[in-house]
């Protein structure tokens, strides 16, 4: 019997040398795959897995497969702090692909800073996060509210009101609203921010309607927020105050409203599944083939498979997968063409320069594009987050409040 | 202030107060006349909804849906009554546990069958105009199903058989057992009731709260809190409590920001608790 023992273990030493022979590169991903923010997390966990296999497909990385340890949050965030330390300690991976929350980000943040192991985050997001290993694909809160706010002062008029959510997301977006309204000669007339249970918005729509704005910025999160658009149709308001919004249907919150409150809803956001490019063409016609088309694409699932792509470009240029030579690639300005249209990795501010892509929903629950702004640079991440400069950096840049 | 704007919320307000005690009555029959606290009841609210959702998408008029939701809830509450809650009578923490537990299996139950977004049913496209506000109707109209609702609970606990049997099986269960009331069965249609009110404020809310499967989470706090203020005297309770916290909180909202209307109403909370600590009703002589 022990003799058995022995043996059975030389034999799994044994097959676990003869896999780590194999020499592939380790990449490792955590995302919400239960609990309840698996609406996206779902999806960038199946994006990640699409690239990589599509990476394999086409001969791996420096000719040698890729290889995922995944891992699932469950929408806890001490989950997140424990899995990406086990992946550092334990998995030896080159490179993680994790989270959605910026509470998640900010969780793991300096464990891969510590590790010196470059960290891909793959949501659209406040702005601002910043560190030598923290690599953004998602689009910050400037970036993309920049030019939704100059369109829609122009297409409705300049009179502006609020409503967002309580917490960082809302107030830092709110922040750049009133930046940017008062830029392009418009004014914020009223804002809102609500807690994430809030269900009942009639006193909202009382105080948009004392302050008569042109349109509503609107960035509902979560299912209940949703209730919002539904509510301010039904108000019969939809038809004289437009709404503008820089994350609806980044969750497919268009397939949860009714056709006549999503109607003419406007979105804005780095990626829509109608983006009429042949990149495009090609990564959903693979996600269809694979995942099938009940549940249309969101940003943050081409997000994570761009983070996958720059991720490989740069192993490419670096001729390694070595952290710290990716590191050094990544900040040479990889450009990829992506299903959104080409992107680049800026070298000072580790955002991605993109398109941003404004969108009017219609009545079959989809959305239709009405203006596309080439390759958007994120301003404010560029101007107050140069790594280049200042490798130690490690701030979550906010603008003052006002 | 002009008046047109003060009449709209008023109007929204008591609307407002409506959802919540809708939301909350079935969670007052089951913690008021069992002592069972239901942390499940915002899942069951969830239940009713994608019930209310699947029969309309299947082709039944939406008013119809709504008695079949009510069935539905209706019968997996018995089946949890009898599987779960009625080994854990008179154990008050160990009950929560339990429900809680079933919470999260319900939550991802609904993930698994329905995924995470499914259309929504929307609103009915109707308004009123006040002056130059204007309210959308489908909300004011919780207003005369809250008191429908409220009438409803009253007539079935203190006319009915039943609600006799009910009320003599909690309150004094052995003596209900020797003069023949089967105390067990009426506890399980007691819960059973509960889990049903809870299935109809999820489908008569399903226009105005999208169906989702973490819908239940956002009621269950205040429904709860309601009740606790409530106290022993439960329906007249939690009927005035949720007009004075529901309806106070939403005044509060449309004058100042949504974040002081959430403070007012958990502040005034926890000030009437610390007042009345067996909740508002304590020293009441009514029975419901």
């Amino acid at each position: 019997m022990k003799k058995h023992l022995t043996t059975s273990m030389i034999a799994v030493a044994a097959a676990l040398s003869a896999q780590a022979a194999l020499a592939e590169i380790k990449i490792g991903a955590i995302f919400d795959l239960t609990g309840g923010l698996n609406i996206y997390g779902i999806q960038q966990d199946n994006a990640l897995d699409l690239a990589v296999e599509s990476i394999n497909a086409g001969g791996g990385v420096l000719g040698e497969q890729v290889e995922v340890v995944s891992y699932d949050s469950q929408s806890e965030l001490s989950k997140y702090t424990q899995y990406a330390n086990t992946s550092v300690l334990r998995d030896g991976i080159s490179a993680m692909f994790a989270g959605l929350t910026s509470s998640s980000r900010e969780a793991i943040r300096p464990i891969f800073r510590r590790a010196n192991i470059p960290y891909f985050y793959s949501s659209l997001y406040e702005g601002g996060a910043c560190d030598r290993q923290t690599f953004v694909t998602g689009s910050s809160a400037s970036q993309q509210l920049q030019p939704l706010v100059e369109w829609a002062v122009e297409e409705y008029g300049p009179r502006v009101y609020i409503m967002a959510p309580d917490y960082n997301f809302g107030t830092i977006s709110a922040h750049w609203i009133n930046e940017y309204a008062e830029a392009n000669g418009g004014e914020v007339v009223g804002e809102d921010f609500l807690a994430l249970t809030v269900t009942d918005y009639a006193p909202t729509i009382q105080k948009i309607q004392q302050s008569r704005p042109d349109f509503v910025v609107a960035l509902p999160v979560g299912a209940n927020q949703t209730g919002f658009l539904e509510q301010f149709a039904a108000a019969g308001l939809k038809d004289s105050i437009g709404v503008v919004s820089s994350n609806y249907g980044s969750g497919n919150q268009q397939v949860v409203v009714s056709p006549e409150a999503g109607e003419g809803l406007i979105a804005s956001q780095g990626y829509f599944m109608q983006v009429d490019n042949p990149a495009n063409a090609e990564f959903v016609e693979m996600w269809t083939a694979k995942y099938g088309n009940d549940t249309p694409i969101v940003s943050g699932a081409v997000d994570v498979w761009n983070a996958v792509h720059v991720w490989a470009a740069a192993v490419e240029e670096a001729g390694s997968a070595d952290p710290e030579a990716v590191i050094t690639a990544l900040e040479s300005g990889i450009t990829f063409d992506a299903p959104n249209g080409t992107v680049t990795m800026e070298p000072g501010s580790h955002h991605l320069r993109q398109n941003i892509y404004i969108a009017r929903g219609d009545d079959r629950h989809g959305f239709e594009i009405v203006e596309t702004f080439e390759d958007v640079a994120p301003t404010y991440e560029n101007e107050m987050c140069d790594l280049l400069a200042s490798p130690n950096l490690a701030e979550h840049f906010t603008p003052e409040s006002n | 202030m002009e008046l047109d704007f003060l009449a709209t919320v008023l109007l929204s307000s008591l609307s407002s107060a409506s959802i919540l005690l809708i939301a909350t009555i079935g969670l007052a029959v089951v913690f008021g006349l069992m002592g069972v606290i239901n942390l499940a009841h915002g899942e069951f609210l969830m239940i009713g909804a994608y019930t209310a959702l699947t029969v309309t998408q299947a082709g039944v008029p939406y008013i119809l849906s709504i008695p079949i939701a009510v069935a539905v809830t209706m019968v997996i509450g018995a089946i949890v009554e009898l599987l779960i809650i009625n080994r854990l009578y008179g154990r008050l923490f160990d009950t929560m546990l339990a429900t809680w537990g079933l919470s999260i299996v319900f939550y991802q139950l609904a993930v698994l069958i329905f995924g995470t977004v499914t259309p929504g049913i929307g609103m009915p496209q109707f308004s009123i105009a006040v002056g130059e506000y204007s309210l959308a109707g489908y909300p004011l109209l919780m207003i005369g199903v809250a008191a429908a609702m409220l009438i409803f609970v009253y007539l079935l606990m203190t006319k009915s058989v039943y609600g006799m049997k009910a009320r003599a099986s909690i309150q004094v269960p052995h003596m209900a057992q020797a003069i023949g009331i089967e105390s067990s069965r009426t506890n399980m249609l007691t819960f059973s009731v509960g889990c049903g009110l809870a299935g109809f404020a999820g489908a008569v809310l399903l226009p105005i709260v999208p169906a989702t499967p973490s819908m239940g989470f956002a009621f269950v706090i205040k429904a709860f809190l309601t009740v606790v203020v409530a106290g022993p005297v439960t329906l007249t309770g939690s009927a005035i409590t949720a007009l004075g916290l529901g309806g106070g909180a939403s005044v509060t909202a449309s004058f100042m920001t949504s974040v002081v209307g959430d403070v007012f109403f958990f502040v005034i909370t926890a000030l009437l608790l610390w007042l009345y600590p067996m909740g508002i009703s304590a020293k009441w002589r009514r029975k419901l």
